[in-house]
């Protein structure tokens, strides 16, 4: 019997240190990025077609990441970044192939968000640099989606 | 004049707050890309409507006789499948383009043959059923949303089994009939800005990259797109210069071959 408890103890707080960390650990890129499509939201209802495919991974604090892109002179981008980590700080931003800033300057940074406005002056790749600036846990899942219009 | 004061304090609160949410910190005028070399994602494959939209905007185009719903042969090669499902997934958005339900609904019916084939067909069954009621409701947007989903599902489910070289040919054939009717535009209607949309050098690169990683994709339509790409390279990466009529019409005249390629039993 003192067995049988002894078990039972060490179950039951194994298991309540498991619910406790449960964020860190089931947390995925899919929970960021639901968070991006999330600050997408508001600009689908002003014409923009936000894509499917995303790009997601984990950045520890001060790492940045780089996405390629082609973009076309006449459309017009915005980029949504997301991230499921409270009090994380996230950022994107956009280059062109020369790495001089291509963004509008209306992209902005809040909580689980970050998002840049791109008119491409010209047809051709750029650099979209996503980067987690500060955050609370060791590695944070970030994910960006676009849209266009 | 208390309201006046109040509601004032609020608005210089509101925008002090906006000021702090809106790119809180400087952020550099310039970067040195060659430094992000080891960091940089694979360049994302633009989907056909990215470019149909940017062409829309130079003028009126008659996507009607760009529409093509014709249901072609069946094949048995995999890769040769998947260079079809993208042509035609391509030839989706075309049909979005024109406005022509008819073909929308044929094309979903084709979709999904094509993905059956290639064993993915359960993925995409709910996307094609949608791809139809949207076009029975003339809901273009929808349905356009329903092909975009089409292509990730289909994409998904062959990354899922390991099959990335044929969700590679799925973007390839998408890209090279996104292309084709591109150049077909262009060089009807010729204006630098239609010849720019051309410039794709990176997207390129890719594709060929792609397409060297997969020897053991030993068919003649790989082959002839492989060599293809080497043609098409020198008449779009073109830095800062223009892309000329004559570019324009080679490119078209190269993606036109291998688009009855694509399309016709060898």
């Amino acid at each position: 019997m003192n067995l049988f408890a002894k078990v039972l103890f060490r179950t039951s707080s194994l298991l309540l240190a498991l619910m406790a960390v449960q964020p860190a650990i089931f947390a995925s890129v899919d929970d960021a990025q639901s968070f991006a499509l999330q600050a997408a939201e508001p600009y689908v209802k002003q014409g923009f077609q936000v894509r499917e495919d995303y790009w997601g991974g984990d950045l520890g604090s001060g790492e940045k990441k780089a996405v390629r892109q082609q973009l076309f002179k006449g459309n017009e981008y915005w980029f949504w970044l997301g991230t499921e980590v409270d009090r994380a700080k996230v950022s994107v931003h956009v280059y062109d192939s020369d790495g001089k800033l291509a963004e509008e300057s209306d992209g902005w940074e809040k909580g689980h968000f970050a998002a840049a406005h791109v008119i491409p002056k010209a047809t051709g790749s750029y650099f979209i640099i996503v980067s987690v600036e500060e955050s609370p846990e060791e590695r944070t899942h970030w994910a960006l989606v676009y849209g266009f219009r | 004049m208390i309201p006046f004061i109040r509601h004032l304090k609020l608005s210089v609160g509101a925008l002090c707050g906006l000021a702090l949410c809106v790119n809180g910190a400087q952020v550099p005028q310039h970067i040195n890309i060659k430094q992000l070399s080891t960091t940089v994602e694979d360049v994302v494959v633009p989907l056909p409507n990215e470019i149909f939209g940017a062409l829309n905007k130079l003028g009126a185009v008659n996507w009607k006789e760009h529409v093509r719903s014709d249901k072609g042969p069946n094949f048995t090669e995999r890769p040769r499948i998947a260079l079809l499902l993208g042509t035609v997934i391509a030839d989706g958005f075309i049909a979005v383009q024109a406005e022509d339900a008819a073909a929308v609904k044929d094309i979903g019916q084709r979709v999904m043959t094509l993905a059956k084939g290639i064993g993915v067909g359960n993925s995409i069954t709910p996307h094609a059923k949608a791809i139809v009621d949207a076009a029975d409701k003339r809901k273009w947007e929808n349905v356009r949303q329903e092909l975009d989903r089409t292509q990730n599902s289909v994409q998904q489910a062959m990354n899922e089994v390991h099959d990335e070289k044929l969700s590679q040919l799925v973007s390839l054939g998408g890209w090279l009939r996104g292309t084709e009717v591109l150049t077909s535009v262009v060089k009807e209607h010729f204006s630098a800005d239609g010849a720019e949309l051309l410039h794709q050098p990176d997207l390129l690169s890719y594709f060929q990259t792609r397409l060297q990683a997969m020897p053991e994709f030993n068919l003649p339509i790989i082959r002839q797109i492989h060599d293809a790409l080497v043609e098409v390279k020198p008449l779009i990466d073109v830095g800062d210069r223009r892309i000329p009529a004559e570019s324009v019409k080679k490119v078209n005249e190269i993606t036109t071959r291998l688009g009855h390629g694509i399309v016709t039993r060898d």
